[in-house]
């Protein structure tokens, strides 16, 4: 994996992802139970964790981790039901920003931020695990 | 003759990291696909050997698409790409008829074999 190429494709995406979910922010400002605009900040949420967990930048993941989960409790919930919510989501938004702006100025992996994921795990409720089939050992040289 | 595979992800990154993992390794990535809509379309017109689908994705969730495309053909051969947490999803797509599994991050060793698996796999 080239670091530099995909560190370029992480800030190019990512900085797409966070416009696009600031836009949705705004649309659940006005109408918490905007289930469309819940489910696209949750995907783009879940891509951020992905890309962010390729590269090492376990701030990013770990982040946006704890929103997806929040996300998931409102999603199945039908709405954001909670006052704190919306708040937490801008923070959540302004933690992610200020990740990629770390990345993108210094080239290497943002500082993570144990206050704003503390927040988001207080009333975060856990999913069950599930035990999946084995993953495959090494392929056979 | 190299295994044709068909990869979709909302995320221009994965896709193009699952394309630097397995193309060295003999596999040919001959369509993307960014939503749960398009891989279904994709799949129809390229008929590859093998599909990772990302669960998570737009239009349509990765295990819609893998219903509607094994509905189409019973023989597909379907890899799921998962994340952390996502194990309820993982077991409702393997039970829906999905082959296997990859977990994101990726570890390219496992993308292989777990994709080579698939590959080798009668349905």
């Amino acid at each position: 994996m080239d670091p530099v190429k995909y560190r370029n494709l992480f800030l190019e995406e990512a900085t797409e992802h966070l416009a696009e979910i600031g836009r949705a922010l705004l649309e659940l400002e006005k109408d918490p139970r905007a289930g469309e605009s819940l489910d696209l900040v949750f995907r783009l949420v879940h891509s951020l964790k992905g890309m962010g967990a390729s590269l090492g930048y376990d701030a990013v993941s770990t982040l946006a981790h704890r929103l997806e989960d929040r996300l998931g409790g409102w999603r199945a919930r039908g709405g954001i039901d909670d006052a704190d919510g919306l708040p937490l989501l801008f923070r959540g938004l302004e933690g992610l920003e200020r990740m990629v702006r770390e990345v993108r100025e210094t080239c290497g992996p943002p500082a993570p931020d144990p206050e704003l994921v503390a927040a988001l795990g207080a009333a975060a409720e856990p999913a069950p695990r599930k035990k999946l089939p084995p993953q495959p050992a090494r392929v056979a040289e | 003759m190299a295994v044709r595979v068909l990869v979709a992800d909302d995320a221009r990154f994965m896709r193009q990291l699952i394309r630097e993992i397995i193309e060295p390794e003999g596999f040919e990535v001959v369509g993307e696909a960014a939503d749960g809509r398009a891989v279904v379309e994709e799949f129809t017109r390229l008929h590859p050997d093998i599909v990772t689908m990302d669960i998570v994705m737009p239009k349509r969730s990765g295990i819609d698409a893998v219903r509607e495309i094994l509905a189409l053909d019973a023989t597909a051969k379907i890899a799921m790409v998962s994340a952390l947490g996502q194990e309820a999803l993982v077991m409702e797509a393997l039970q829906a008829g999905a082959a296997d599994y990859i977990v994101k991050p990726f570890k390219p060793e496992a993308v292989i074999a777990t994709l080579k698996k698939v590959a080798e796999k009668e349905r």
